[in-house]
């Protein structure tokens, strides 16, 4: 145990197995030995972080919570022990009793044979740890580039044909994008308009909010790849450059295919799976990375004798009072200023570089999307709805989209919660409806292809569910129990309860059996009879 | 903007506020003490050891809302240095470079990216054999028995190889400094 090499390699062991090592292996002793240790710290933060089981935000907060509680019964101390004991440690059930899953030595030996295989079966150069991880880090550090995107489509029969080809520049914030018929769309960061040479027009657009940029976006899928379970299944020429094949699997979903080019590390051809007969591939057939780009593509010269049509683009303004005037509106800002702010007649967009607010007149009754989960804000619904939030406050709709959507959402309403997604709220229901996973699964990728996408609204599966209970020959016409009878009263995106104002079922409880994102079907698991 | 209703109700000790709290804040600050001390372990009882410290400062003192994270971060490396001092007590010399708060605190995206740049250009420089050791035992994290399978070596031997070559990966990492 005093080799040093000894205390170094049981050091690595105690981070493998995710164990704070001093506590089990103890002191490293001298000061070489210490310096390596640190050595294997920093290659380790090459890996992603193990993160705690699921839950671990719930649990964190119990213990807290008991700890104020004490701290108020018993009057307040300051913490002091820097290394808090086992006891004080949250551990995965309450009462303080440790349920720290132990693996059993021979499930260990089984766990260390299919790591044994798939590091065989899966060999693909030394010290290439994962090549997601790469392209995760080529992605983001790419100043621009310069490619031509084409679209193929292929169907169950074999044949093949291209459905488009566009030409892209990107550089930072700035992009063009020049399709087929030579109509060209710009985003130069201040202006977004299209080119229309068939037309000879000019169409000044909205700069933002500005949704996907092209079907192929190399961040989004960077991000989806790293995500999502994925392996490496093979090397291939793409474009005449060699690629690393991955295939990625969402939960619940069908696999499809992502190829890396091994040189640069930046993703190439794209493949969805084959659904509904029909299977899409993206690929660049030439890609330039961090290359000198032309600045005049992204420079607005409409070409003389086109005319220029504009429907209310938005305008770039210097303040707020500017933009109120233009839309006629009294937005509500976040303490942050915004990196630039754009007014249009109906509305204002406050845009942070990350995130964007877009703030409108409130009109009609506020409709959540039906697979949106819900929290509350300014005391009333927020919509959670991929990396969107909307609520709306003092009159106004307010629209929050982008990786600070929440901090920025919180400075102007003080009071927003999100949903909450530990809570069990199915486990009340008085009746339970079995599920059987196989059928779910087998509905799941049908709505994936396209189909009965109703699946997706818990209040269409329960309107389903009801009126099949009281027509169990099958709903014609118009359902018994109609769609204005059924409210969803909670929905944190795992599950959701729905109330009936009639009919034999009071509540149904749903939950998303899958995938707990937007894609992902209701199952009814239970229901209160009236 | 003072300090929403929520954050005070945490403070009370409302357990549904505490849990709203956590769940929009516990990620970041998790994974920014795991990239100091790597073992998820000690990950844990760091963020709890933090949150707990945050509370405690917060039933006495009044703090915006916004800076809640950054504040945290701050905390969370009080919590570090305070248990590298305690080592040191016990005899580990401590590394106050490694833990400098203004270094660590703004180490945004971009720096981690060229940490990681450094790291691997660092590996680059070391033989095939030192390389496929790390690998094995730090990224895909086999014991020692099953990186001396997979490298066809002797256990002994990939304790040796993995202790050189941590090493010269000290050294070049230093002579990049």
């Amino acid at each position: 145990m005093d080799n040093p090499e000894n205390k170094l390699s049981d050091y690595i062991d105690a981070l493998n197995a995710e164990k704070e090592p001093e506590k089990h292996q103890g002191t490293a002793g001298t000061p070489e030995l210490e310096k390596l240790l640190a050595t294997v710290r920093l290659v380790r933060t090459l890996k992603e972080p193990a993160m705690p089981s699921p839950g671990y935000p719930q649990r964190l907060a119990a213990a807290l919570a008991d700890k104020i509680q004490k701290n108020n019964t018993t009057g307040f101390r300051q913490p002091v022990e820097p290394n808090p004991k086992p006891g004080n440690r949250i551990y995965e059930t309450a009462a303080g009793r440790s349920r720290r899953k132990r693996i059993l030595p021979a499930v260990a030996a089984l766990v260390a044979g299919l790591l044994l295989f798939a590091v065989l079966t899966s060999w693909t150069g030394l010290f290439n740890p994962d090549v997601v991880y790469a392209m995760e880090k080529a992605v983001a550090q790419l100043s621009n580039y310069h490619g031509v995107l084409e679209m193929r489509s292929k169907n169950a029969a074999g044949e093949e044909w291209m459905i488009r080809r566009v030409e892209l520049w990107s550089d930072g914030d700035k992009y063009a994008l020049r399709q087929n018929d030579g109509t060209m769309t710009v985003n130069n960061g201040e202006k977004k308009w299209q080119l229309r040479p068939q037309k000879k027009e000019v169409a000044l657009l909205p700069l933002l909010p500005d949704p996907a940029r092209n079907g192929f976006d190399l961040r989004d899928e960077a991000k989806r790849a790293k995500q999502y379970p994925h392996k490496v299944v093979g090397s291939e020429m793409i474009a005449g450059r060699q690629a690393t094949k991955i295939e990625i699997s969402p939960p619940g979903g069908l696999a499809y295919y992502l190829w890396i080019d091994a040189e640069t590390n930046l993703p190439v051809q794209l493949q969805t799976a084959m659904q509904n007969a029909l299977q899409t591939t993206l690929t660049f057939i030439s890609f330039e990375p961090n290359t000198g780009i032309n600045p005049k593509i992204f420079a607005y010269q409409p070409p003389e004798g086109f005319k220029v049509v504009e429907k209310d683009p938005g305008q770039l303004v210097a303040t707020v009072e500017e933009a109120a005037a233009i839309s006629r509106l009294t937005p509500l800002l976040p303490k942050e200023a915004p990196a630039r702010i754009l007014a249009f007649k109906d509305r204002i967009v406050l845009d942070y570089g990350d995130t964007t607010i877009v703030e409108s007149a409130a009109g009609g009754a506020f409709q959540p999307a039906p697979n949106s989960a819900l929290g509350t804000a300014a005391g009333g619904p927020l919509e959670v709805w991929q990396e969107r939030l909307r609520w709306r406050q003092d009159g106004i709709e307010i629209q929050a989209e982008g990786t600070r959507r929440v901090e920025l959402a919180r400075q102007i309403a003080g009071d927003l919660t999100l949903p909450d997604t530990g809570k069990n709220m199915v486990n009340k229901a008085r009746v339970e409806v079995p599920v059987d996973m196989e059928i779910t699964k087998a509905d799941q990728q049908q709505v994936d292809r396209g189909s009965s996408p109703w699946q997706l609204d818990p209040l269409q599966v329960s309107l389903t569910f009801v009126n099949l209970m009281v027509s169990p020959e099958g709903i014609t016409g118009e359902p018994e129990i109609p769609a204005a009878s059924f409210k969803l009263m909670t929905n944190n995106g795992a599950q959701a309860v729905v109330e009936v104002a009639a009919g034999p079922v009071k509540q149904v409880y749903l939950k998303r059996l899958v995938r707990q994102d937007e894609t992902g079907i209701w199952s009814v698991v239970g229901y209160d009879p009236r | 903007m003072n300090a929403p209703d929520e954050l005070k109700k945490a403070i009370e000790g409302d357990l549904k506020s505490i849990e709203q709290i956590c769940i929009a804040t516990w990620e970041p600050l998790y994974r920014f003490i795991y990239f100091k001390v790597q073992n998820r372990e000690e990950a844990e009882d760091i963020t709890q050891e933090t949150y707990v410290k945050t509370l405690a400062y917060l039933q006495k003192h009044k703090m915006p809302w916004d800076n809640l994270p950054g504040f945290m971060k701050t905390v969370a490396l009080n919590v570090l240095r305070d248990r590298w001092r305690q080592r040191k007590r016990r005899g580990i010399p401590v590394n106050f470079e490694e833990i400098n708060p203004e270094e660590t605190a703004g180490m945004d995206h971009q720096k981690a990216v060229s940490q990681r740049l450094q790291i691997e250009n660092a590996l680059a420089k070391l033989s095939e054999d030192q390389r496929i050791v790390l690998d094995l035992r730090i990224n895909k994290g086999y014991s020692v028995a099953e990186s001396a399978k997979l490298a066809g070596k002797t256990e002994a031997a990939v304790r040796t190889a993995q202790y050189r070559a941590l090493q010269a990966l000290a050294q070049i990492l230093d002579d990049s400094d």
